[in-house]
Formats: C-alpha cells, sequence, structure tokens
C-alpha cells in the first residue's frame, strides 16, 4: 500500500480512486493512516460482511482466530461492473503499483 | 633416543569459517522472510529466503566436512556441530515460513468476476463516517468522478 500512496497522483490523473478494506476497526485503520502517511479511503468491515459477499473470506485467518479477508484487488468501474482483479496466492506478493496502473489504463 | 614427535603433533590446526559464514547466510535466509512486512517489494523475497539458506546450509555442510574429514588441518568440530544445529533450525523455520505463506486461504470461485456487477455495500470509513460503494463512485478525483475504484482488500494490520 505505500506503493498506492507514492503513486496517488498517477492514480488520480488515471480517474482511479484506491479504497482498502479489511476487518480492522476504524480506529486500528486510522491508527495506520497515521502512522504510514496514508492518504486514501480506509473501509472497516469488522464482521466481514462486505468480504464474505466477495467471497474473500480466510477463516480463522487472524490472530485469535478471527476471521479475515484474503488479499484481493479489483478494479470496479462506475456502473458497478468489474473491469480488473487480482487475488493473491502468496500473501507476501502484492501487485505493484505499476501493475495496478497498467490495469487501470487497459480500461477505457 | 630422540623423542620424535609425528607431523600430525607439529601441524597448526587452523579454524574455518565456513560453518560460521554458512550459520550467517542462513540465518539471513530465514530472516529476510519479514522484509515485506516492513515495506520491502515482497515478490523475490519468497525464493530468495529459501535459496539464501540453503545456500548457506550447503556451506555449513563444507565447512563439517572440514572439521570432520580433514581434521589434520581444520579444527572446531564441536563449534562447528554447533553452528550446524543452529544453520538447521533458521533452515527449518525458512522452509516452514515459505510453505506457510504460500497457503491460499480460500477457493473465491465464487467471487466476482471480470465483467460482473458487484453488489452495492456501505461501510465505516477510518473516521466512523458510513460510505457507500455508490458514493465512493459518484465522488470525484481530481475535478470529475472517478473511472473507477481500486478495491484493495487486505489481510488487517494487528
Amino acid at each position: 500500500m505505500r506503493g498506492i500512496e507514492k503513486s496517488l497522483p498517477e492514480f488520480a490523473s488515471q480517474g482511479i480512486l484506491p479504497v482498502a478494506i479489511s476487518v480492522d476497526a476504524p480506529e486500528v485503520s486510522e491508527n495506520l493512516r497515521r502512522k504510514r502517511g496514508y492518504t486514501f479511503v480506509f473501509l472497516s468491515d469488522p464482521e466481514a460482511e462486505v468480504i464474505r459477499h466477495y467471497e474473500l473470506l480466510h477463516p480463522r485467518g487472524g490472530p485469535d482466530g478471527t476471521d479475515i479477508s484474503r488479499p484481493a484487488e479489483f478494479l470496479v468501474d462506475r456502473s458497478g461492473t468489474v473491469r480488473w482483479e487480482n487475488f493473491t496466492e502468496d500473501v507476501r506478493v502484492r501487485p505493484r503499483a505499476d501493475e495496478l496502473l497498467a490495469a487501470a489504463r487497459s480500461i477505457p | 633416543m630422540l623423542n620424535c614427535h609425528s607431523m600430525a603433533d607439529t601441524t597448526i590446526r587452523k579454524h574455518t569459517l565456513a560453518p560460521w559464514v554458512g550459520l550467517l547466510l542462513t540465518a539471513l535466509g530465514a530472516l529476510s522472510n519479514g522484509l515485506p512486512f516492513i515495506g520491502f517489494p515482497a515478490a523475490p523475497v519468497p525464493w530468495i529466503s529459501l535459496l539464501l539458506s540453503l545456500a548457506g546450509f550447503g556451506v555449513v555442510l563444507i565447512g563439517l566436512w572440514q572439521v570432520f574429514r580433514q581434521s589434520r588441518i581444520y579444527k572446531g568440530k564441536v563449534s562447528g556441530s554447533i553452528a550446524a544445529a543452529l544453520c538447521l533450525l533458521f533452515l527449518a523455520g525458512s522452509i516452514a515460513f515459505f510453505w506457510g505463506a504460500r497457503h491460499i486461504p480460500a477457493e473465491s470461485a465464487n467471487a466476482p468476476q471480470v465483467g460482473q456487477r458487484v453488489p452495492d455495500f456501505t461501510l465505516p470509513d477510518s473516521t466512523g463516517h458510513s460510505v457507500s460503494l455508490t458514493q465512493l463512485l459518484s465522488g470525484s478525483v481530481g475535478n470529475e468522478p472517478p473511472k473507477a475504484l481500486l478495491l484493495v482488500f487486505y489481510r488487517g494490520y494487528w
């Protein structure tokens, strides 16, 4: 996500609005934003409802066995249609900002 | 009669650095698994970590061979064995982390596909305000509504 923050101007020029989502509570996300200097939107899904809707649930994947999201990225256009997506198999390997920008550019 | 010492008694045996260099490499390999969590680009890390640890283990094996098989030249069987034991611990950790972290948590076969419309949702942002997908899509990036949202689902930090 550091890559996303650093490339925010490029994302903006592509008309892309990054939105991060996890089961973390708003306070936890706000702490993270302040600590890391993230300025984009962070949403909280503590019951993993949306995460479940998107079929991204990682049951008991968190500490103390909490249900969390598996890592995944989606580009969703104004009609709410998915135009690009990525499901990470290795939790340590996330798409880099330039890969995300390339995906964004491929949307007319 | 002169008491002659054999050549082996008077040869000065030397230390080999191999067990410790190998241990260092293996330890670095194991510890490098933590790099992505502090912001280091994660893509090459899994393989680099494992290869580093295996290389270190190889160097330790060379060291063991030196102290046990070439014991006339090298000394340090005990320290070499200790280094090898520690190396095995790090190597085991490296391998465990490599396989464990690759675990794919969910099938996600029914996740939204490209071309599918996603359901709207409303969630609180980090200040507690409720925000909906629709609101975000009709908001603005620069001076215009966004072309698309980049939804980044992540595991969460704790």
